[in-house]
């Protein structure tokens, strides 16, 4: 893989062929995965919606990530609303960058406020006045440029401007080229963020050499980077969850550095000193892992999520036979799981039986049905973002899950609320948004992710077990509000299949 | 001439469109833009406004076209007419909005020619162009209300006496909208007036239709709600005065005043009832009298708010709480000629209190006016410091307050650290929730 010439990372839906708009059975989906309905011959690649919802786009979620850069002020050159959604993660923002590094400060951000008179003549002017005085004013390390819709149409050449202004300011200036119309699928923010990141951030460390060389040191060095990996975070991930990770790791002997999340940029440099970039998701680090291994030949592992227990086992097991420590890793996953499964028995208790839907990330929802399964609760659907090729190593973890409805669309309410009305789950574990219409169908909701919450690895098996048994205790809320607050669709919407809308030719 | 802003406290033209008709029950917004527009503002909104929700069919609901790089090259009006219709189908609204983002207004999608051919649906569906690059939430509540006065409010000739309308109290971006809408109701009602306050408790759609009836226009705001105000006038033939945010005794005194005169009320009225309203005020406030003076708790003050709230509560701690405001920095986009006007709110303190006033739109502006009124401390051994002070601001004012450890109240838009309901600082009762937010700051560690 080697996009980096270009300006900006390619859309999914060419690069992936990810699709946005499915309705099915996970059946339905196993067989148009193995007929390669969403490779690249797809059928499903382009299909769309006749009615559609407010979903998110790459900027919004590029922002998911490059606020957490620590000593970065984000620029963002767009009209004055492109971005300003980096108000809901002001206070929280910084209380989670302060856990990886307490002198750490909030998100720092301008709009260059793009008005009229700019979007005729040009918002150069702007850019660079917001870059110099970003630059003089915090004095940050970097100063990542994110770009909205309106630059790229009236075409300012950003990257041109930007080199032109890097011999002005002591900030390293790092474009990201995450303009929201160029793609449907969200998730392509991941290539645009690690596209400006490979191209900017990552270079080989500039370490002090050694006048003589001694051995010993060589060996030490070597052996160290032997045996370190990096594991690659993501935005909705808590520091809990990575604290979960590296207890893991470290018990095979191995050493961690998280990225790209709450990143120092200097981070970027020492992770080329690894023998192992790790995902976790494949949704999220393909393109940076692929690139690293084409220019820097380190190896990389694209598994499963270490969501559920027969996940975390085999995520630790692909990286322990990486370093052939596959005994450790057997002896360790069995202590481990001996322990959690005891642990697990009251839950199962109280939970068996119930029933659930899942909604989120493609990646993250099967990798949840597994802990659900694990607690002997039915999962009776699910709704994904978008659906591509890196789901297929977690349908290893399910059992008997072949009729569950699966519903591809990133948000979309509408289509939920139509499927929950049919199902009528007991429980439902969902992706942050689109919850103000889920709750009033009354049904309790434990969010899919939380940034202040443990859900990965064997710890986050148990932490979902405790809050699903005590949100499943006490559904009064959504009840009392779905009792008194009526939802914005007709009748008639009801009655209708779910998948109604989704219309399969949007190709040019 | 425009230039950027250091962390905006206002969404753009569509964010303001999208917060007013989140506050109208039943009116549906469908936007024309790309895929992230709804979503990204929703969460400024939601989290900016004390976490206002998404309300009915608000937030992820969003009716939205999703516009995308081929809609752009070949033209979106397609996409749109599709997504007007498919929304009708699917969404229980009784008025649907049609909005429009930046990129369809610079490909020159004929909105108002797609709309137009919903004519015939029994809802009314109306076009409002609000792409971001035309202005901020304010003028996206501007431009909704104009496009509703303009083709949804029923005209009517004959006016009904002491009838009038509340405007420039935007919703969202004055986080605390709805109470105070109900507080101010509240009070012109027992001068005997109806009022129409468009939005919040006891209105509807209804209201806005009805709304050319009102006699009166009353816009409380120097600076918002105008052009919609101008807009009555020219259409409606409603004539408006303007009129400070009213809170605490000396400024809803003043305001009921300037009401009862525009509609020649009977000075007796006026007068009983903002005599009624003191007496129930200051029973409450004299509570305050024994901890005030026990234990000293006059503070040096610094307001940062937008053009409603800063003059208000700077003059109420002024005069009625006898804090010495030192610092006010007002973070709207103000045009030259409607500083003047602000200024004017700050003369004739009687506390006779000059506080320094600077319009700045950056968050990181606050900081260098305060070691500009404020001489820092070279090693004096004997030195008059800025403290105790209290900070009275928005979210962004946190790792200032924090520096300089000062207690922070927040108040204007973005408010992420509060849940707000029916909270109103507006008024009598919501200078006593101001009272009780600002002095609960000084004895929360008692």
């Amino acid at each position: 893989m080697n996009y980096l010439e270009a300006k900006s990372a390619p859309a999914r839906e060419d690069r992936l062929k990810a699709n946005i708009a499915f309705g099915g059975t996970l059946r339905d989906i196993k067989g148009c995965l193995k007929k390669g309905c969403f490779g690249s011959e797809g059928c499903l690649n382009l299909a769309g919606r006749r009615f559609s919802q407010t979903q998110g786009c790459q900027f919004t979620l590029s922002l998911a990530i490059l606020n957490t850069l620590r000593n970065a002020v984000i620029i963002m050159h767009a009209p004055i609303g492109c971005g300003i959604c980096s108000i809901s993660n002001v206070g929280v923002n910084k209380t989670f960058k302060q856990l990886r590094d307490p002198q750490s400060e909030g998100i720092i951000w301008l709009s260059t406020n793009l008005d009229e008179a700019d979007v005729i003549s040009g918002g150069e002017k702007k850019l660079r006045e917001a870059v110099l005085y970003a630059d003089k004013e915090f004095r940050p390390e970097t100063i990542i440029i994110a770009n909205g819709c309106v630059p790229s149409l009236i075409g300012d050449d950003i990257d041109s401007i930007l080199a032109d202004l890097q011999t002005q300011t002591a900030a390293s200036l790092v474009p990201i080229h995450c303009e929201g119309f160029k793609t449907k699928v969200m998730a392509t923010a991941y290539d645009a963020v690690y596209h400006g990141i490979l191209k900017n951030y990552v270079k080989k460390p500039e370490r002090r050499e050694y006048i003589a060389e001694p051995d010993l040191e060589k060996i030490k060095e070597k052996y160290r980077i032997s045996r370190h990996v990096n594991v690659l975070n993501v935005g909705s991930m808590s520091r809990a969850d990575e604290l979960e990770l590296q207890r893991l790791l470290n018990a095979l002997g191995l050493t961690v550095t998280f990225i790209p999340c709450y990143a120092e940029p200097e981070d970027f440099e020492y992770s080329l000193e690894s023998s192992l970039n790790v995902s976790i998701c494949g949704t999220h680090d393909d393109y940076f892992v692929e690139h690293i291994k084409a220019k820097y030949g380190i190896p990389f592992l694209i598994d499963t999520i270490p969501i559920g227990r027969k996940n975390t086992d085999r995520w630790i097991l692909k990286i322990a036979e990486h370093f052939g420590l596959e005994k450790e890793a057997q002896r360790l996953i069995q202590e481990e799981n001996r322990e959690l499964d005891k642990s697990l028995e009251p839950f199962r208790q109280k939970l068996a039986g119930k029933t659930a839907f899942i909604a989120g990330g493609e990646v993250r929802i099967l990798a949840t049905a597994e802990i659900l399964q694990d607690l002997g609760i039915k999962v009776l659907g699910f709704k994904a973002h978008h659906f591509d090729q890196f789901v297929e190593p977690i349908f290893d973890s399910l059992e008997d899950l072949d009729d569950a409805i699966v519903d591809v669309a990133t948000n979309q309410p509408f289509e939920q609320a139509n499927i929950l009305k049919r199902l009528k789950p007991d429980l439902l574990v969902t992706h942050v948004g689109g919850n103000n219409i889920a709750a009033k169908q009354g049904v309790p909701i434990l969010p899919l992710f939380g940034p202040s919450y443990n859900y990965l690895g064997y710890s986050g098996v148990f932490e979902v077990a405790r809050r699903l048994n005590r949100v499943a205790r006490n559904g009064q809320f959504n009840k009392k509000l779905a009792e008194n607050v009526p939802l914005p669709f007709k009748q008639e919407w009801y009655e209708k299949d779910p998948f109604t809308y989704i219309k399969q030719q949007d190709a040019v | 001439m425009s230039k950027f802003i250091d962390r905006p406290r206002y969404t753009c033209a569509l964010g303001g469109a999208l917060a007013t008709l989140r506050a109208i029950p039943r009116a549906i917004p469908i936007i024309h833009a790309s895929a992230g527009c709804g979503h990204n503002l929703h969460n400024a909104i939601n989290a900016g406004a004390g976490y206002l929700g998404g309300g009915y069919c608000g937030g992820l609901s969003l009716p939205s076209s999703n516009v995308v790089e081929r809609d752009i090259v070949f033209g979106g009006e397609a996409r749109l007419r599709e997504q007007i219709a498919s929304t009708l189908e699917i969404v229980d609204g009784d008025i649907y909005l049609v909005l429009t983002g930046c990129m369809v207004e610079m490909i020159g999608d004929d909105l108002d020619a797609v709309v137009s051919e919903f004519l015939d649906y029994d809802k009314p569906v109306l076009p409002v162009h609000t792409p971001s690059f035309r202005g901020s939430s304010y003028t996206g509540y501007e431009l909704v209300l104009s496009a509703l006065i303009h083709k949804f409010v029923r005209k009517q000739r004959q006016k009904t006496p002491l009838s009038v309308n509340i405007l420039g109290i935007v919703p969202a971006q004055d986080v605390f909208w709805q109470g105070n809408l109900k507080e101010i109701k509240r009070l012109l009602e027992k001068l005997g007036l109806k009022v129409n306050t468009l939005f919040g408790e006891g209105e509807d759609l209804e209201s806005i239709r009805n709304s050319g009836a009102a006699s009166l226009n009353i816009v409380v705001s120097d600076i918002h709600g105008i052009q919609a105000a101008r807009k009555y006038e020219e259409i409606h033939d409603i004539p408006y005065i303007t009129t400070g945010l009213p809170i605490g005794a000396v400024g809803t005194e003043a305001f009921l005043r300037q009401v009862a005169q525009a509609l020649s009320i009977d000075p007796a009225v006026t007068e009983r009832v903002i005599a009624e309203e003191k007496a129930v005020y200051y029973n409450y406030l004299e509570r305050l009298a024994d901890l005030y003076n026990d234990i000293d708790l006059q503070r040096y003050a610094v307001v940062v708010g937008d053009a409603n709230y800063a003059p208000a509560v700077t003059r109420f701690i002024s005069d009625e709480l006898g804090w010495v405001p030192e610092l006010v920095v007002i973070t709207d986009l103000v045009e030259d000629n409607d500083k003047e006007v602000l200024l004017k709110r700050f003369e004739n303190y009687e506390s006779g209190l000059h506080p320094v006033v600077r319009f700045d739109t950056d968050a990181s502006s606050v900081k260098k006016y305060l070691t500009e009124i404020w001489p820092a401390n070279h090693n004096d051994k004997y030195f008059d410091s800025f403290g105790p002070t209290v900070l009275i601001g928005s979210v962004y004012e946190r790792d200032l307050a924090q520096q300089y450890g000062f207690p922070l109240l927040t108040v204007s838009f973005p408010v992420t650290n509060r849940i707000v309901l029916n909270h109103a600082y507006a008024g009598f009762n919501g200078a006593l929730s101001l009272t009780e937010d600002l002095f609960g700051l000084l004895v929360a560690a008692r």
